[in-house]
């Protein structure tokens, strides 16, 4: 079995012939077993890159593995949930978890579909999708996606419509079930917060590429936050840099040891200010790890 | 709720049973509304027809026997019977006539486009279906029961109409479109035609309303441009006749007519009527006509007709499935990004 969850080859997707690119030459990999959040502010790529890799859109350039094979022939294998949670409003909860196993008959897995849905509070087999609320129905397009015992479960903003508390289940419950299964799983957010602490793997796309990809860990310790007395960062590189009075508050790559002088403080920066700097400063170099890199980039570099 | 047996814990299956099954189920499921609607509609229409078949063509055809046989001033005879049969018979042929409109407005809101709109299909694509297969179970399952409904129906209409031929005189005869069309298969090809582009309004447009619009509207074309085209699908029989008669004589659906000149020549009827009246006479000496003609195609034609008609919307309905199947494919599987959805 392969151990890529997803890779991208100069992937590109534009919305109609004269439409911009929604993604451009986008190359990335993913291992498999990784909770990867994927990050960038709206309009970014990311519902796009979610959906080549559900099989639902066929690229206009490039290409993109999932499981080591062609999207739709790993639908088996994959789960996903849309944005809107789409599900039948006609049909009753239970109704839509049966669904669940006629359309999955290989894989399907009720116990799990039934534990996620019913337990905690859970909701009433008989109630009708259209009467749910929002986090209700979350609950259910999770169960539904997680039944299917998927290899690969493709979030898009799964927790945007929650309130605090129903993320922090949810989100606990997603966790514990990837975690059981090894499940590689992949979420799509603008709230970065809501991905800390549950993700150990990044991805960053502004203006349909690729920023920053590779293990979490990893791309912090890349980065130092330094704080101190106005003076010159070469030859480390710098990706967003600002000025208040005589102060440099900086984010930078440090290339070699990096001392900022007596004056100067320096920390690795949270996960909010590594991204926040990086979407501040979109003509900062994209820097992909060598577990993120394909092997055409990886013989590139 | 029915217990789901777990496979355990068993992560890849050595079994791999299809979706297929599971997947025809569901559009049961899902369409009830629809299945229960068409399962009534079928219900009363069958009834009308079966009626109109026995007891209603029975009445009508002796009120007619009473009629014909009467020979004084005033007659008893059953008028009610003859007007019930009138109206109810020509609610049946309209109705029937419909059903293909029905069917493609249908398809194009509730089948595809809503699920397109909601973005419901995407769900279905995610599980273990392949956007085609999730097409073409979506429409074999309902152009399974509108063939089996459709025809039954327009085999009981035949039925029908053929028993009060000769029996009630003011029956609709052949060539009347909606019987024409009742009475044979192209209402059953009109009916998939409209499944067919209902589909493909649906991935294409991914909205319900616009279509459901468009897809009715598309077969109502179909049909009006059918009716046009149906005269020229076979070829005529040409009926020359006396210009004593009082103009071209019809076997039944006219596509020319008018006089024939000395030399064979065509010319359009001046509309005058019988070379009895001196008049008419004078003019056709005139125009140097001969006799009337027209090319019409007699009661024998029909079938033929039909035929060909059905044959040119079932390829039709091909072509139409062929685009919408390529246009799933291209987008692959044609997901639409619905709305709020950001990019």
């Amino acid at each position: 079995m392969s151990d890529t969850a997803m890779e991208a080859a100069g992937l590109g997707k534009r919305f109609g012939r004269r439409g911009g690119w929604a993604l451009h030459e986008c190359s990335f990999r993913l291992p498999t077993g990784r909770v990867c959040a994927v990050v960038g502010p709206n309009g970014a790529g990311k519902s796009t890159l979610l959906a080549h890799a559900a099989g639902l859109l066929a690229p206009t350039e490039g290409s993109l593995t999932v499981l080591g094979s062609h999207p739709a022939a790993a639908r088996e294998r994959i789960a996903y949930v849309a944005q809107n949670k789409p599900l039948y409003p006609q049909l009753t909860v239970a109704q839509t978890l049966r669904l669940g196993h006629e359309l999955n008959p290989a894989r399907w897995d009720a116990s799990v579909a039934e534990r996620i849905t019913y337990e905690n509070g859970g909701l009433d087999p008989k109630a009708k999708v259209r009467t749910l609320s929002g986090g209700q129905r979350t609950r259910v397009a999770l169960a539904l996606a997680l039944g299917k015992r998927p290899e690969l479960l493709l979030l898009d903003e799964p927790m945007a419509d929650l309130d605090p508390l129903a993320r922090h289940e949810l989100m606990g419950t997603l966790m514990a079930e990837a975690a059981q299964y090894g499940t590689t799983v992949v979420m799509s957010s603008h709230v970065v917060a809501e991905l800390e602490g549950s993700c150990d793997y990044l991805l960053l796309i502004g203006g349909g590429q690729v920023r920053l990809a590779g293990d979490l860990d990893d791309l912090l310790a890349a980065h130092t936050l330094t704080t101190g007395p106005v003076r010159d960062l070469t030859p480390h590189t710098v990706v967003e840099s600002r000025t208040t009075g005589r102060q440099l508050t900086a984010l930078i790559r440090p290339q070699g040891p990096f001392s900022g002088g007596p004056d100067a403080r320096a920390t690795t920066p949270s996960l909010e200010e590594l991204v926040l700097a990086h979407l501040r400063s979109p003509e900062a170099p994209a820097l992909i790890l060598a577990s993120a890199r394909t092997a055409a980039q990886e013989s590139a570099a | 709720m029915t217990t789901l047996t777990a496979p355990g814990t068993t992560a890849t299956p050595t079994r791999r049973p299809s979706a297929t099954r599971g997947l025809v189920r569901t559009v049961l499921l899902l369409h009830r509304p629809a299945l229960y609607l068409w399962a009534g509609l079928f219900v009363a229409l069958a009834a009308l027809l079966l009626w109109l078949y026995g007891p209603g063509t029975d009445a009508a055809a002796a009120a007619w026997r009473e009629y014909d046989r009467c020979t004084k001033a005033t007659c008893a005879y059953d008028q009610d019977a003859i007007l019930r049969y009138k109206s109810y018979s020509q609610y049946a042929s309209i109705a029937l006539a419909f059903l293909p409109f029905l069917v493609a407005a249908w398809a194009g809101a509730s089948l595809i486009g809503r699920e397109m709109e909601t973005g419901t299909a995407q769900l279905a694509w995610t599980q273990s279906v392949s956007p085609a297969r999730w097409l073409a179970v979506k429409l074999a399952v309902p152009a399974a029961l509108v063939t089996v409904g459709t025809s039954v129906l327009v085999v009981l209409h035949r039925g029908m109409w053929v028993r009060g031929q000769g029996r009630i005189d003011n029956a609709k005869g052949w060539t009347d479109t909606f019987v024409f069309h009742a009475n044979g298969p192209t209402t059953v090809a009109l009916a998939l035609s409209g499944l067919a582009v209902g589909a493909l309004a649906g991935i294409r447009l991914r909205g319900s309303l616009s279509a459901l619009v468009m897809s009715a509207v598309w077969t109502v074309g179909v049909r009006a441009a059918l009716s046009l085209a149906l005269p020229y699908l076979w070829p005529t029989v040409r009926t020359v006749t006396s210009l004593t008669h009082d103009g071209p004589t019809s076997l039944g659906i006219t596509v020319h007519d008018g006089l024939l000149t000395s030399t064979g020549a065509r010319l359009a009827d001046p509309q005058c009527g019988s070379s009895h009246s001196s008049e008419c006479s004078t003019l056709y000496h005139r125009l140097d006509a001969v006799s009337f003609y027209t090319d019409s195609h007699p009661q024998s034609h029909y079938w033929p007709l039909q035929l060909m008609a059905t044959g040119l919307v079932l390829v039709l309905t091909a072509l139409v499935l062929l685009v919408t199947f390529r246009l799933l494919k291209r987008d692959t599987g044609s997901a639409p990004l619905t709305k709020g959805a950001a990019l």
